[in-house]
């Protein structure tokens, strides 16, 4: 930057050149370098202006549907655990907007006094909850119609509110499986892993698995599951093929985390006479559980983005009775397969405005799910290497 | 884990849970086996049954008629991915090259948050505003080139432009974690030796970086060629050899998708797409094995 700012500057001052001395700016293709650099910028620029432009048109355009609370309490209709669903929402809706909003304080808190206190952390975090809780407790018959109502194929007016309900049940399906199943994998590589040949196949599986599309993943879960089983299409079904998907993210950057912890603790549980069992669970993973929950975190990302491996595996239809219902064997659809499905299939008249809703209510998860795990790779130690397992 | 002289004594609880450990890692490794097997079991048999060649060569894909050519479908994909490649990754990587090395440093990690958040957006949100906002504008561009003869803005060309815009924030940050891996004591020697930024980064960064802005670009067009429900929304879905860049035709795993739905599990028409699915099997195990290549020797992990 220093040699590009004197360059600069050498250019400007041109009188000055009588001196014969050797100077960097005299060099030939000088003026070609610059075109060049300024033909990057201007690509650089361009692509992040697109995409950052993008978004925030995004949410301006659908933006206004996710905001719309009304006045007057919008009746419950006849189907079962619509209450529940409300209040989880408003909960979470209130409970996020005060999150934000304490971060944004205590950024300011820290730009002023230098330091983080715990004590506006304390502060922030009841203040969370009580916002979650007064939120759930008067605004649950207010919330914005489109995101309570069910959606509908051929008249205006359709909602989200079972999309909604279903991609996050399927976050919370699949995460019951990718922890797991993850962190054991990850730890048995990272700490106690014995035959090379085993680890070494254990790695180009992964690899493999990461590099399929996940096209290849539904396809799989179609043959298994909706076939072989004759489950049909089921949540359930979809949330193991969005778990197994999830595998390389959850394993390579648990791996990763559990490799950085500091080998002086771990030497020191065992000095102690803890044996490596313990050491691993109370000492290694304990310390890595930020990275850990990071990872955890994108892959619920993974899961809110993903529609052709569920479109396969848990079908495209919401059906009345059972659209708020717990049980996994029930098919349904999520917020991007309902994206998607609009516009091939649907009929409503109102079908770009649901889109529009639907692409905000989505592109709000995500930049969540990014936020989330940003802090929590902060101090997960892995924060470096996130992207690269997080985008295929 | 060094085993100390006086090793504590190991309880039942202890290899229990190297036990469950060692299954989960298991698990792992024979998921994956169950997948590739259970693919490669009904991919190979719709193989046989339609015929290598047909399958490969083919150029008309109707499944009601029971006419597998997948010609149409392998082409679609590759000259789609190829375009995205052309759109969205060469645009990126340059973008990456000015990230890192050019850019002044306070908007660095700005531009690199952009897009992230960028990358993490799901592609169906990537294919509605293709369908909504450059369909039109390619219908206008094909008549304009075509006359009459164009049929509409879904086809090949917006579907790569779409893929191209879908991958390059993979690509870009991919590319950004290559460059950013270039050891810095190389950069500052480069500038100590008198060279500008330019110099540095085109005769040091990228000859050091190149393997992983490769690996970059060899994943994105692997993510291009494998994307599914964006692409169906805008390439047209015809089961035929395109005329032009601007006419519909399909690829293999929107073909995938739709045709699932109706075939009878069993069928050749069942069989047919898991052979299909092999294809994009083959392109993913060569892009892997690629990027083993290229980063043999280098520290990967």
């Amino acid at each position: 930057m220093t040699a590009l700012a004197s360059a600069r500057r050498n250019e400007s001052g041109a009188p000055e050149a009588a001196a014969p001395r050797l100077r960097r700016g005299m060099r030939a293709g000088r003026i070609l370098e610059s075109v060049l650099g300024r033909l990057l910028a201007t690509v650089a620029l361009a692509i992040a202006v697109l995409y950052g432009g993008g978004l925030l048109y995004l949410l301006a355009r659908g933006g206004s549907r996710l905001v719309a609370f009304t006045t007057f309490a919008t009746p419950l209709s006849d189907v079962d655990g619509e209450d529940a669903m409300r209040f989880v929402l408003a909960a979470g809706i209130f409970a996020v907007s005060a999150w934000a909003v304490s971060l944004v304080v205590r950024d300011v808190l820290v730009r002023v006094r230098g330091v983080a206190s715990r004590r506006a952390n304390r502060i922030a975090r009841a203040a969370i909850g009580v916002a979650g809780l007064v939120g759930a407790l008067a605004f649950r018959d207010h919330l914005p119609r489109f995101l309570i109502s069910l959606p509908s194929e051929t008249r205006a007016g359709g909602g989200i509110g079972p999309e909604i309900f279903n991609t996050l049940y399927f976050a919370l399906l699949s995460t019951m499986v990718t922890l797991p199943v993850g962190v054991g994998a990850a730890l048995y590589m990272a700490r106690f892993a014995k035959q090379r040949r085993f680890v070494s196949a254990l790695r180009v599986a992964l690899d493999t698995l990461a590099s399929l599309p996940s096209i290849v993943y539904g396809l799989f879960g179609f043959l298994v599951f909706v076939v072989q089983m004759k489950l049909g299409y089921s949540l359930f079904a979809g949330a193991i093929v969005l778990a197994i998907l999830n595998l390389p993210l959850m394993v390579g950057i648990t791996e990763e985390s559990l490799r950085a912890v500091p080998r002086e603790l771990e030497e020191a549980s065992l000095a102690l006479g803890a044996t490596p069992v313990q050491t691993a669970l109370r000492v290694t993973v304990p310390y890595a559980w930020p990275g850990i929950l990071s990872a955890l975190v994108l892959s619920i990302g993974r899961v809110f983005a993903e529609s052709a491996p569920l479109i396969m595996t848990a079908g495209t239809t919401i059906s009345r009775g059972t659209a708020y219902s717990l049980d996994p064997f029930r098919g349904g659809e999520t917020l991007a397969v309902h994206l998607w499905y609009v516009n091939s299939a649907g009929l409503a008249p109102d079908r770009a405005d649901v889109s529009a809703g639907t692409a905000a209510a989505l592109v709000v998860l995500i930049l969540l799910t990014n936020v989330l795990a940003s802090r929590l790779a902060r101090f997960g130690g892995a924060a470096g290497t996130r992207v690269r397992h997080a985008t295929r | 884990m060094g085993t100390a002289v006086l090793a504590p004594h190991r309880g039942p609880r202890d290899a229990a849970v190297r036990l469950v450990l060692v299954s989960c890692a298991a698990l792992v490794l024979l998921t994956t086996l169950a997948m590739l097997l259970f693919l490669g079991q009904a991919g190979l048999k719709g193989a046989r049954e339609v015929g290598l060649v047909p399958l490969l060569t083919g150029a008309l894909w109707k499944p009601e008629a029971d006419t597998f050519g997948g010609l149409p479908l392998i082409f679609g994909t590759f000259v789609s991915a190829a375009g995205a490649v052309l759109v969205g990754a060469v645009p990126a990587v340059f973008a990456a090259l000015w990230a890192t090395e050019l850019a002044p440093k306070s908007t660095r990690s700005l531009y690199r948050r952009t897009m992230e958040v960028a990358a993490a957006v799901p592609s169906v949100v990537y294919g509605w505003l293709a369908l909504v906002y450059l369909v039109p504008q390619m219908e206008k561009v094909a008549h304009h080139l075509r006359g009459d003869a164009a049929t509409g803005g879904e086809g090949l060309a917006s579907a790569g432009i779409l893929l191209g815009v879908m991958i390059a924030p993979t690509v870009l940050l991919l590319s950004l974690d290559s460059l950013a891996r270039v050891p810095s004591a190389l950069r500052d020697a480069s500038a100590a030796l008198g060279a500008s930024p330019w110099q540095t980064a085109t005769r040091v960064v990228l000859p050091h970086g190149w393997r992983g802005i490769v690996v970059a670009v060899f994943f994105g067009f692997a993510r291009a060629a494998g994307e599914t429900m964006a692409v169906q929304m805008v390439i047209g879905g015809a089961r035929k050899l395109p005329d032009s860049a601007f006419s519909p035709t399909t690829t293999i795993s929107t073909q995938i998708v739709m045709d699932m739905q109706n075939a009878r599990p069993g069928t050749p028409g069942s069989n047919v797409l898991f052979a299909m699915s092999l294809v994009l099997l083959v392109v993913s195990v060569v892009v892997v094995l690629g990027t083993r290549w290229l980063t043999r020797g280098a520290r990967t992990t």
